[in-house]
This record gives structure tokens, C-alpha cells and sequence, in this order.
């Protein structure tokens, strides 16, 4: 039709507007003096099907298709007030329009109507998060700013939470992530029925959420809201079918003396979530200025930690093993040491659980396996050595092959390699750590159950796991000749492993009278200061010397 | 599947505090609104109380109530929600009942007192089964009653 004979185009070659109207995107009414639709083009025609528009006021076309919005404007129109302006439409598929409506000279009106779905649509989207309906991350930091700039001005305080959920990776792992996202969901519900109107909640990503509090009494809004959100967001859920519990954790900063600065409060915040989150989660905890410091100090220590490797600075150590029917070394267990180059010695308990937490366990855990592998090949052939095995290790699921290899390598038979799990290990993943357990074992590895009595279950693991041997744990020797508590505590254990076949060495023996005991309960084997400190691998050597008469006094390094 | 009637067995500690009074005035308030709300969502049950806890039961499609339970969980003058059952159900057992109020007064607490010493219940001792077993058998009691 618009295309249709060239002489019937003006001169100037454009088709007449008459033509153009009806292909308009843009939808266009045109009512008449009566404020009746005369004429709807082709894209107004779309929107309101089935409806038929011609001859309808606008309220009564848009009450009989249900939509809503523009009743002020057209109530003008029917009053015949002038009528001008813009109006937003929703239809009953939740599509916007703007309308404009514009006088025409004849006394009528046009209207032109835009989708605008698509652009409202974005802009909310760029402020919420979408699968909880929160704010989300740029909206919240918006709004902090804003607040602090306000804060400024009036010096109230604002108080910023922030919070994550403890052990929602597993379930998310576990039960798939519609699970997860519906957790998420919940947790966002509860956690906007906990909050004040005034109050912001965000879901920063993940499952990490904040919350902006001002206009409150600070600490206290913030206290009360922080234990109510623990609390809320760890009771149980019925969700999809099934029961689910997580913990949540908060960390509070609160400005102005935690700072004025948006991304100072919010890591600040962080800082004090990552202490709740140390200290055991399902807790809340303030920021507190020396946080900041302990975190830069376990940060310089990582720096160190990784140089140390890399330089080589981790040696080891070995601390004789005294078999007690014969009063001679069995073995030694290889301990790590670290010396910084400023000659500080750092305790394996405080580099250790970096090393793990930032993963050159690995690395560590091999070396150290094949030096203890390689020293104790030099040894006598009576004198096995002890090596522990971290958690980590077996996570790999590469144990076997590390050892077999470290084995080959060095030459020492495998009979004289005893690895030391502690129950941590055997925590995770319990079936395929004891296969891989039993792997070792019949290759001639001897296993060794350390710190024995200090976890939650070892009874259990002794029955699934026909360890060698068991290594009672130093909180149970230590004044085992005073404290008549402790003596039943070795002697059952002792008994235990008698009954299963395992032998039993007690750690930590100081004392004469300790080691008296220890010997009269029957214990096969004692290790401690008494018996022999740490030595560095020559004095280790050393003391296995035939020349050298053995005694039950520690040599020392 | 998010249909399937579904039943979720619970208890938590009473909250509301001051005078029997308005214990009894508060729990009543409770079982008009809930029963309202909960006979529109299609979810029926039974409620047991005393001085110091809520026990209930809920029968529905799943999700309204889950929608249920969620509420309650977010409700302040619940405390210490343990959550005892919820899996799939055959049937109601609790059909007529957009939420029963078993116990006609606080003062009748004493009246389930071989549920446990003295007036109170402890009904942490007790299985989600067994909850419901006896709000079931409270439930008839009461119907017979009528």
C-alpha cells in the first residue's frame, strides 16, 4: 500500500503522512472532540486485541482490556479539562507504555504510546538482584555513600552488617542448585522480615548478604539485629521437600569510628565477619581495630610462608621413639620446623593450618615425606620413622603414589615408614580415606592413629580401621602420676588396644614418676622430652651409633 | 509434584509472656488469623499448647506448607522451632480442621498431664510420631465432644 504509484507521491518524493501513520512502531490514537477513539493505527490495534477501540473513551478501552494507570490524565479528557501530558500504562501482561497525549487543533487528541517494558525492566534489573528481589551490590554502596554523607552532616552513626551462610556450598553441592537458589531466597525473606523500613538489605553475590542500618542507636540496633539474624537464619527450613539447616555469621562495622569511607566500613564489616567465622560461625562479631592488624600479620606470614618454601628454609627435626621392653630407639617421628631468616622459629601449629588454608600443604607434606623417606634409609635397619600425613593429603587422592614413590626412591623399606593420621583426616570423606588407608597398608606401611582421645569419635574409626598402632595423646600423660583421673583414661586405652591387636605409644612424657606410670600400665612405647628431644638429623644419626650407649635421658639438640 | 500432600510436625517454645490471661487471649488471636490464612493456602492441622511451648502439626500441598512453616519460623513469639517431622503424607488425618485448637483454656494444661510431670509437656521426648499420635487422639477427643 505505501509503495504504490509513484505519481501519487508528493513532489518532494515522501509518501504521505496520511501513509505513514498506520506502519508507525510507535502506537498512535487519535480521539475525537467527544474523547472517543476515531482512529488507532496498527500498533495501538495490537495492544488492545481483542478489544476493539473505535468509539471508546480511553478509561472505558482501558478498563475493558484491565489495564491500569493514566486515570488522572483521561479523567481530564472526559471532564474536558486540557489534558496534556504523560502517563505510564501497565497492561494486564505487565507491559509499560508511555503515553503522551497531545491537543490537536479540531478539539480531539493524539496519543502516542511507547513500550518501555524492556527499558524499566533494565534499570530495575541494574538495581536488584534477581533472583532474591534485594538490592544488590552498586544500589548498596550507593546508598552507603549517601548515608554517610549524611551522617556527616548529623553525626548519627550508620551501621553496616555483613553476612554469609555457613555451609551453603554443601547443600548447594548436595542437593543442586535450585535447592540452593531457593535457600537463597528464603534466607533473603527472612532476613528483610528481621529489618526496620528504613533499613537497606543487598545480596552482595553468592551467599553473601549486607545490611545498611542507620537512624538507629548504635551498637545496640546493631547488636540486636546481628543476634536476631543469627538466630532467624539458622532455624531450620522445610523447602522443596526437604529439612535444611544453615548457620549465618555476621560481621559489624559501624561508622563514624569504624570509618567514613564506604569501602572502609564494608572491609571492615568483612574483616569482623571473618572473625566470626574463625571463632566457630553462628556468631556475630564487631570490627575491632586490632583485626585489621592480625590479618596484615597472617598476610606477611603467607609472603613468608612461600619464600620459606621456595628458599628452603623448613627443615626437619626428629624426636626418638623408645620401644620400652628393650629400652631402645624403635624410631624416630619427623617434626617440621621453620626458621625465618631473622632466627625466629614459628611452631608447625601456627604455619600450618596457613600452609592448609592456602594450599602449599601439598608441597609440604611431599617434601617432607620423602627427606624423613631418605634420612631414615641411613639409618639401622631396626629404626623406623614417623611421618604425619595432613587431611589434605588425602584429599588428593595422589597419598599412594607419593609414598610408593618416596619409598622407591629412598630405599627404605616400607615396613619402616609409619604414617600418623589424626582423626581430621579420617573426618572427611571417611570410606575413601580408609581405602586409601588400606592401600598403604598392604603395601607394608604402618599406620598410626595420633593425638589419640582428643576428637569426637575414635572409638568408631578403631573399629573400622585395623590401625598399628595408637599414639595416646600428651593431655592424658602429663601428670598421669598425680592426676587420678588420667591413669583409668591410659589404662583403658591401653587395654583397648591390646583387645584389637594395635600397639600403643604414650606422647609426651616429661617426668620420671610419668614415665613410671606409663611403663607399669603396659604402654609399648614412649616418645617425650624425657626420652629424647627433637635432634637435627646428624645428632639423630649420632645417637643411633653402635659405640653410643642408650640411655633414658634426653639427649638434646 | 509440589501438590503432594505433605505433613510437617514441629514444636517450639511459647514466647508470648505476661498473665494467663493474655497467653490464652494471644493464642486465640493466633488460631483466628492462622485458620483464616491457612484454610485459603488448603493447609489443616492441629495445635497443642501449654504455658511453655507450641506443638503442631500441618497437613497441606507441599508448598503451601512450606510457606506455612516458614512464617512460623519468622514469627518472634516462637522460640526454639525444632522441626520433629515433614515428608509426604497419604492422607489427612486432620480433615476438618483448619487449625484445632486442642485445650480449651490455659488452665486445662493440667489436663494433658500424662503427657509429662506437672502441667507441662516435654515434647522434645518425644518423636514427631508420637506428637502426632497424641494430637491425633486429642483431636478426635475434641470432635466427639462437640
Amino acid at each position: 500500500m505505501p509503495h504504490s504509484a509513484p505519481d501519487s507521491y508528493p513532489r518532494r518524493g515522501f509518501p504521505p503522512r496520511s501513509t505513514a501513520l498506520p506502519e508507525m512502531a510507535t502506537a498512535v490514537i487519535i480521539l475525537n472532540e467527544e474523547r472517543e477513539v476515531e482512529y488507532v493505527n496498527r500498533s495501538a490495534e495490537e495492544l488492545f486485541e481483542p478489544v476493539d477501540p473505535h468509539g471508546c473513551t480511553m478509561p472505558v478501552l482501558l478498563a475493558s482490556c484491565g489495564a491500569r494507570g493514566g486515570e488522572e490524565m483521561f479523567a481530564d479528557h472526559v471532564s474536558g479539562q486540557d489534558a496534556e501530558g504523560t502517563c505510564r500504562l501497565r497492561l494486564v501482561d505487565e507491559r509499560l507504555l508511555d503515553c503522551t497525549s497531545r491537543r490537536l487543533s479540531n478539539g480531539g487528541y493524539v496519543l502516542s504510546l511507547d513500550d518501555v517494558t524492556e527499558h524499566v525492566r533494565n534499570a530495575e534489573l541494574a538495581n536488584h538482584d534477581a533472583l532474591t528481589g534485594l538490592a544488590n551490590r552498586k544500589i548498596f554502596r550507593e546508598r552507603l555513600s549517601e548515608r554517610l554523607a549524611d551522617a556527616r552532616q548529623s553525626g548519627k552513626p550508620v551501621a553496616v552488617l555483613y553476612l554469609d551462610l555457613d555451609r551453603f556450598k554443601a547443600i548447594n553441592d548436595t542437593l543442586g542448585h535450585p535447592v540452593g537458589d531457593a535457600l537463597l531466597r528464603k534466607v533473603a525473606g527472612r532476613l528483610t522480615g528481621a529489618l526496620h523500613p528504613d533499613d537497606l538489605a543487598a545480596r552482595l553475590g553468592g551467599d553473601e548478604f549486607a545490611v545498611l542500618q542507620s537512624g538507629s542507636e548504635q551498637p545496640a540496633s546493631a547488636q540486636a539485629l546481628a543476634a536476631r539474624l543469627v538466630d532467624l537464619i539458622g532455624r531450620t527450613y522445610a523447602l522443596e521437600g526437604h529439612t535444611l539447616n544453615v548457620g549465618a555469621s555476621v560481621g559489624v562495622a559501624i561508622a563514624p569510628q569504624d570509618g567514613y569511607e564506604p569501602d572502609t566500613l564494608l572491609r571492615h564489616a568483612d574483616l569482623a565477619l571473618f572473625r566470626a567465622k574463625a571463632d566457630g560461625r553462628g556468631a556475630y562479631r564487631f570490627f575491632e581495630h586490632g583485626m585489621n592488624d592480625r590479618i596484615q600479620a597472617r598476610r606477611l606470614m603467607e609472603i613468608e610462608l612461600r619464600r620459606a618454601l621456595a628458599l628452603k628454609q623448613l627443615r626437619l627435626v626428629y624426636q626418638p621413639q623408645i620401644h620400652l621392653a628393650s629400652n631402645a630407639i624403635s624410631g624416630f617421628e619427623a617434626l617440621i620446623r621453620w626458621e625465618t631468616p631473622d632466627g625466629r622459629v614459628v611452631p608447625p601449629s601456627e604455619f600450618i593450618p596457613l600452609a592448609e588454608e592456602i594450599g602449599v600443604i601439598l608441597p609440604i607434606g611431599e617434601w617432607v615425606l620423602r627427606t624423613a623417606c631418605k634420612q631414615a634409609a641411613a639409618w639401622p635397619d631396626s629404626v623406623a620413622v614417623s611421618v604425619n600425613v595432613s587431611p589434605a593429603q588425602f584429599r588428593t587422592g595422589r597419598l599412594v603414589e607419593t609414598v610408593a614413590s618416596a619409598l622407591a626412591r629412598s630405599g627404605l623399606p616400607a615396613a619402616r615408614l609409619e604414617l600418623e593420621v589424626t582423626e581430621g583426616a579420617l573426618l572427611e570423606g571417611s570410606d575413601a580415606v580408609t581405602r586409601t588407608l588400606a592401600t598403604l597398608r598392604q603395601m607394608g606401611v604402618r599406620i598410626a592413629m595420633d593425638d589419640f582421645g582428643t576428637g569426637y569419635s575414635s572409638l568408631s574409626y578403631l573399629q573400622k580401621f585395623p590401625f598399628d598402632r595408637i599414639k595416646v595423646d600428651k593431655s592424658f600423660v602429663r601428670g598421669i602420676d598425680r592426676n587420678s583421673h588420667r591413669l583409668p583414661i591410659v589404662r583403658a586405652i591401653v587395654t583397648l588396644a591390646a583387645g584389637l591387636g594395635m600397639e600403643t605409644m604414650a606422647e609426651g612424657v616429661e617426668t620420671e614418676a610419668e614415665l613410671a606410670c606409663i611403663r607399669a600400665e603396659g604402654c609399648d612405647g614412649v616418645q617425650g622430652y624425657l626420652t629424647g628431644c627433637p635432634l637435627s638429623p646428624e645428632a639423630a644419626t649420632a645417637l643411633l651409633a653402635p659405640s653410643r650407649p642408650l640411655s633414658s635421658t634426653g639427649a638434646t639438640e | 509434584m509440589s501438590n503432594d500432600l505433605h505433613r510437617l510436625v514441629y514444636y517450639s517454645r511459647n514466647k508470648v509472656a505476661g498473665e494467663p490471661g493474655a497467653l490464652e487471649a494471644a493464642i486465640n488471636g493466633i488460631l483466628a488469623k492462622s485458620r483464616a490464612n491457612n484454610a485459603k493456602a488448603g493447609v489443616t492441622g492441629a495445635l497443642m499448647f501449654n504455658s511453655g511451648c507450641f506443638a503442631q502439626v500441618l497437613e497441606g500441598p507441599r508448598e503451601a506448607v512450606e510457606e506455612v512453616f516458614e512464617r512460623i519460623q519468622q514469627d518472634e513469639r516462637h522460640g526454639d522451632v525444632s522441626l520433629l517431622a515433614f515428608g509426604p503424607a497419604e492422607a489427612r488425618s486432620f480433615e476438618n480442621w483448619s487449625m484445632g485448637f486442642v485445650g480449651a483454656s490455659v488452665e486445662d494444661a493440667a489436663r494433658y498431664g500424662s503427657l509429662g510431670p506437672e502441667s507441662g509437656f516435654d515434647p522434645s521426648r518425644l518423636t514427631g510420631e508420637a506428637l502426632f499420635e497424641i494430637l491425633h487422639g486429642l483431636a478426635l477427643d475434641e470432635e466427639n465432644a462437640d
